[in-house]
C-alpha cells in the first residue's frame, strides 16, 4: 500500500470512528431498533404470563368437571354459580391474553423467523387446507392428539370459550342466571379447553425464546409501525362502539380500550422516533416532520378523550363517532406516510 | 376610414397571423396535461397477487370487476364526497344519506363479515376487493384495499357507493356482475369549486350528466352490475363459476323487464310502496321522479328502536350529518321500507281436504309485488320462512311449524324455508358468510319469482278429539340475519328480529271463497 492508500486507509477510518450527522443518524437507528426490540420482548412476555394465568383457570374449571367425573349436568348443579364465575373468568383472561398478542403480531408475523407463531397462535389453517397451516399437534389431558387442529386463538379457543362451535358445547346453562338461555351460554369441553390453553402457554413461552435472539432491523422497525398503527385503530373503533352498544345488546369484545390505545400508540411512536424517524430525516424532513406531528395528534387526542373520560364525561354517539373517525384517519394517514417514506428508501415491508 | 383600414390592414394580417401561429406554438410546446388519476407504479406496496388477464395486463381491481375509464386509480383527494354535493343538491343528500347504498362500506354487519374473511387467507384483504368494489367503490379504486395501505385516505371513501360513483359510469356488464361497472372517475368530473360551478353550470352538468351516463344510470343493466354475483376460485373454493345472487337476471327474465318497468321505477320511487300497488293495479306510468333513497327490504337498518345501537350497526353517522338528523332521516326511510316489504307478498289457500284424521292443504307464497325473486340478493343470510298453525274448533293448537324462538333467536329447523347454503370442502353448511372458504352452493328452496307462487304441501295428522271446523294462520316472515352470524361474526347477543311480509288465516273445510 503506498502514501495514496494509507491517505484513503486513514479518511476511511476517520469517517468510522468520528463524530458527524451521518454517524449520529446511524446511531439513533440503532438505539430505536434495539427499542423495538425491547417494546416486543416486553409484550412477549405479558402474553406468556397472561397465557399462564389462561392456563390456570382452565385447570380449575377443569378440575370442577372432573371433581363431578365428567359429568356436566352434575357439575352445573352442584357448582353452578362457581362454573358460571369461571367461564366468566376464562373469556376475560382470554380476552387480555388476546390483545397481548395484537399488539405484537405485526411484528411476529412480520419477520420470516418468528412468522410460524403467527400461524399457531392466532391466524394458521387447519391442517385439511392446503396453505397457511399452522404446524403443530394439539395433546389433550386425555391423551387425545389433535393433528394439526388450526390456530390456538381464534381457530380453537375463541369459538370453544364462547360457543360458537356446537362441537364444543357440553352443556347449555343459564350462565347469566336470568332465567333463560341465549346463545353462548352454555359449559365448553373442558379437555379441549385445557389442553388448548396448555399449548397457548408453551408456544407463547417458545415465541419469547425465539425473540430473545431476535435481531431487529431497518424493514423490521418499518413493518412494525405499518401494520401495528391501523391495529391501534381498531382498538379505538372498539372504544368508540363501546359508547354505542347499550341496553339490550352485550358484544364480547366492545369495552374501553383507551389505555391500550395510548400503550399501543405511545409504542409506535417511540418505535418511530427512535428508529425510523432517522431514516425519513435523511430524506425528507418535511415527510418526516408531518409523520411526527401526526402521531402527537392522533396520541394528543386519544389522552385528552381518556383524560375527558376519567373526569366522568359520557360521549354522545355523534362524538364518539367523530372521535373514532379522527383517530382512525390520523392512524391511516400516518401509515400512508409511513409506507411512502419506506418505499423511498427502498424498505422491503414483509407481513 | 377606409383610408385607415386600408394603410393598417398588411399590419392587422400579419399581427394576426403571428397571434394564431404564436398560440398553435404554444399549445404544440406546452407540455400535455397529466393524465388524471394515479399510476399503478405509483402506489408503493400495492399487492397483486391475482395475475395479469389474458393479455397479460394487470388487474388491480379484481376479483372485483370494477375498472376505471382510463384504468388508473383514483387520487382519494380529488373523489368528491357527497357533502359536497350536498352544498347544491340538499335534497337528493338527504334521500341518499339514510339509504344503504350511502353505508354499504361502513356498517358493521359488512365489515364485519369482510373482516373475518379477510383473516381466512393470506391474501384475505386483497380478496376482499371482490367485496369491496361494490360496497366501497372509491376505496378499491383509489388503491386503499391493500394489505400496506400507502394511499392518503380521504371522507369519499367512507361513504359507500357515493354520487360520484353512478354519475361517472360509462359501462356496466350485469352478466358479468361482480361490480362489473366502468367509471369516469378521473376525467368524467369538472373539479370545479363552488363559485365556478354556479358560472358555468353547463359545464358541470356535461361533467356529471354526460348524456351516455344519464341512459345508462337510467337502466336495470346498470344495477345489474354489482345485483349479479357469483363465486369463483379468485375469492372462493368454487370451481368454476357459481351464482350467488342473480337479481338482475330475476328480473330481466321477468314480466316487469317485459313491460319496461325497471329496478330504478320501483326503488327510487318516491313512495315506492305506492308505486308497486300502482303496478299492481295495471298503470304502468313512471314515477313522477326518482329520488335517492334506494329503498330496499332491509328492515334491521332502519330500526330506530334500537336507539344508539342502531348507530353503532350503520357504523357511525357520515360525514355531513348530524346526529339527530341522521335519526330523522332513517326514522322516514324505516317506513318506506317496511310499506314496501308490505307490498311484496301475498298468501292463498291451495287444494284443501279434510279427511279422517289428516288434514291436507296448500299454502301458496306469492310473489305479488318485487320485480326479482323473494327473497333475493345473496340469500345466506337473507331468508324467508312460512310459518302455519292449525287449530281445532276450541282453538287448541294442533300443529305448529315455522315457530321463532325470540329468546335464542332461531327458527324452527324443520321450517319451510327460502334461502342458500353456503357449503364448505368438507360439505358443512357456512352459517355466517364465510365466502372465502365457500365451496358450493346450494338452495334448501328458490326464491319464488316475480307474479309466481311457490305451493307449500301440509299434511297434518288430526287426533279424534280434535274437531273442526279448522283455522289456518298462516304468517310469512323476513329476516335479514341469522343468529350464528350476529353471534359469530358481529359478536353482539341482538336477537335479530323477523319481519312479517305478510298473515293471512283459513279456514277448513275450505270457504268457496277460499277455494277461488
Amino acid at each position: 500500500m503506498g502514501r495514496n492508500g494509507n491517505l484513503v486507509a486513514a479518511a476511511f477510518v476517520y469517517v468510522l470512528l468520528a463524530p458527524g450527522p451521518v454517524r449520529a443518524e446511524n446511531d439513533a437507528e440503532l438505539r430505536g431498533l434495539e427499542n423495538v426490540k425491547q417494546f416486543t420482548l416486553e409484550h412477549s412476555r405479558a402474553l406468556s404470563a397472561q397465557a399462564g394465568l389462561l392456563e390456570q383457570a382452565l385447570s380449575t374449571y377443569a378440575g370442577t368437571i372432573e371433581a363431578h367425573k365428567g359429568d356436566y349436568a352434575a357439575a352445573w348443579a352442584a357448582s353452578g354459580p362457581e362454573l358460571s364465575r369461571q367461564v366468566a373468568n376464562v373469556r376475560d383472561l382470554w380476552l387480555e391474553a388476546s390483545n397481548r398478542y395484537e399488539t405484537i403480531e405485526g411484528i411476529v408475523a412480520g419477520i420470516p423467523e418468528m412468522a410460524k407463531y403467527d400461524l399457531i397462535l392466532d391466524a394458521g389453517n387447519p391442517g385439511t387446507e392446503s396453505e397457511d397451516v399452522a404446524e403443530y399437534d394439539l395433546t389433550l389431558p386425555d391423551g387425545t392428539v389433535l393433528p394439526r387442529p388450526g390456530n390456538l386463538f381464534h381457530g380453537i379457543t375463541e369459538p370453544l370459550f364462547w360457543g360458537m362451535s356446537e362441537s364444543g358445547i357440553r352443556l347449555p346453562a343459564d350462565l347469566d342466571g336470568d332465567g333463560k338461555i341465549v346463545r353462548g351460554e352454555m359449559l365448553f369441553d373442558a379437555n379441549l379447553g385445557l389442553g388448548a390453553a396448555r399449548a397457548l402457554a408453551f408456544w407463547a413461552t417458545a415465541l419469547e425464546a425465539d425473540m430473545t435472539s431476535w435481531k431487529p432491523n431497518r424493514a423490521d422497525a418499518f413493518t412494525s409501525v405499518a401494520v401495528m398503527t391501523p391495529t391501534v385503530g381498531d382498538y379505538f373503533g372498539e372504544w368508540k362502539e363501546s359508547q354505542f352498544i347499550s341496553g339490550e345488546i352485550g358484544a364480547f369484545v366492545a369495552r374501553s380500550r383507551l389505555v391500550d390505545v395510548i400503550g399501543i400508540m405511545s409504542g409506535c411512536r417511540k418505535m418511530y422516533a427512535e428508529a425510523i424517524s432517522p431514516v425519513v430525516a435523511a430524506s425528507d424532513g418535511d415527510l418526516d416532520s408531518r409523520i411526527t406531528a401526526s402521531f402527537e395528534e392522533l396520541l394528543g387526542l386519544v389522552e385528552d378523550t381518556y383524560a375527558r373520560e376519567q373526569a366522568g364525561a359520557e360521549f354522545g354517539v355523534e362524538e364518539a363517532d367523530a372521535l373514532g373517525n379522527e383517530a382512525q384517519d390520523i392512524a391511516d394517514r400516518i401509515v400512508a406516510m409511513v409506507l411512502q417514506a419506506a418505499a423511498k428508501n427502498g424498505v422491503e415491508i414483509r407481513g | 376610414m377606409k383610408y385607415q383600414v386600408r394603410d393598417h390592414a398588411p399590419l392587422l394580417a400579419v399581427s394576426s397571423v403571428l397571434c394564431i401561429a404564436l398560440l398553435i406554438g404554444a399549445r404544440l410546446l406546452w407540455p400535455p396535461p397529466p393524465e388524471p388519476g394515479v399510476d399503478l407504479a405509483d402506489i408503493p406496496y400495492y399487492q397483486l397477487p391475482f395475475g395479469p388477464d389474458d393479455a397479460g395486463l394487470p388487474r388491480p381491481f379484481w376479483p372485483s370487476r370494477m375498472q376505471t375509464e382510463n384504468g388508473r386509480f383514483a387520487d382519494p383527494a380529488k373523489i368528491q364526497s357527497a357533502a359536497d354535493c350536498a352544498i347544491c343538491h340538499p335534497r337528493e343528500f338527504e334521500e341518499w344519506a339514510p339509504s344503504l347504498h350511502a353505508i354499504a362500506g361502513r356498517d358493521t354487519v359488512y365489515e364485519r363479515a369482510v373482516e373475518a374473511n379477510e383473516d381466512l387467507h393470506k391474501d384475505g384483504i386483497e380478496k376482499a376487493r371482490f367485496c369491496e368494489g361494490c360496497h366501497a367503490p372509491g376505496e378499491v379504486l383509489a388503491g386503499r384495499t391493500n394489505r400496506f395501505k400507502s394511499v392518503m385516505p380521504s371522507d369519499a371513501e367512507t361513504e359507500g357507493i357515493s354520487c360520484v360513483m353512478c354519475h361517472t359510469a360509462t359501462h356496466a356488464d350485469p352478466v358479468e356482475g361482480n361490480g362489473a361497472l366502468t367509471l369516469a372517475i378521473n376525467e368524467g368530473t369538472d373539479r370545479l369549486s363552488n363559485p365556478l360551478l354556479l358560472a358555468a353550470p353547463r359545464d358541470h352538468a356535461r361533467a356529471f350528466g354526460a348524456k351516455e351516463t344519464n341512459a345508462l344510470i337510467a337502466k336495470g343493466d346498470f344495477c345489474g352490475g354489482c345485483h349479479t354475483e357469483t363465486y369463483d376460485t379468485s375469492m372462493s373454493k368454487v370451481e368454476g363459476r357459481q351464482h350467488v345472487q342473480t337479481t338482475h337476471a330475476e328480473w330481466r327474465d321477468s314480466w316487469y323487464a317485459g313491460n319496461g318497468v325497471t329496478c330504478q321505477d320501483c326503488h327510487m320511487a318516491p313512495d315506492p310502496a305506492a308505486y308497486v300497488r300502482q303496478i299492481r293495479s295495471g298503470d304502468l306510468a313512471k314515477p313522477e321522479r326518482y329520488a335517492h333513497n334506494f329503498v330496499g327490504a332491509n328492515y334491521l337498518m332502519f330500526n330506530t328502536g334500537l336507539g344508539s345501537n342502531l348507530t353503532f350497526l350503520r357504523g357511525g353517522i357520515l360525514p355531513g350529518l348530524s346526529d339527530a338528523r341522521n335519526t330523522e332521516l332513517i326514522a322516514r326511510q324505516g317506513e318506506a321500507t317496511r310499506a314496501l316489504l308490505r307490498s311484496a307478498a301475498g298468501l292463498a289457500l291451495r287444494g284443501s281436504e279434510v279427511a279422517p284424521g289428516r288434514l291436507r292443504f296448500g299454502i301458496a307464497v306469492q310473489n305479488l309485488g318485487a320485480g326479482h325473486n323473494l327473497p333475493t340478493g345473496v340469500i345466506d343470510q337473507k331468508y324467508m320462512w312460512l310459518e302455519v298453525v292449525v287449530r281445532d274448533a276450541t282453538g287448541a293448537e294442533i300443529y305448529h311449524s315455522g315457530a321463532f324462538d325470540a329468546t335464542r333467536g332461531e327458527t324452527d329447523p324443520d321450517a319451510v324455508i327460502w334461502r342458500e347454503d353456503f357449503i364448505d370442502a368438507d360439505g358443512e353448511r357456512i352459517p355466517d358468510h364465510l365466502t372465502f372458504i365457500t365451496a358450493a352452493i346450494s338452495h334448501v328452496r328458490t326464491g319464488v319469482p316475480p307474479k309466481g307462487e311457490d305451493v307449500v304441501r301440509y299434511d297434518v295428522a288430526v287426533t279424534s278429539d280434535a274437531t273442526g271446523p279448522f283455522r289456518v294462520e298462516a304468517r310469512l316472515w323476513y329476516r335479514v340475519a341469522t343468529q350464528e352470524f350476529a353471534y359469530n361474526t358481529l359478536k353482539t347477543d341482538l336477537v335479530i328480529p323477523p319481519f312479517e311480509l305478510t298473515a293471512a288465516e283459513f279456514a277448513l273445510p275450505a270457504t268457496d271463497e277460499a277455494r277461488q
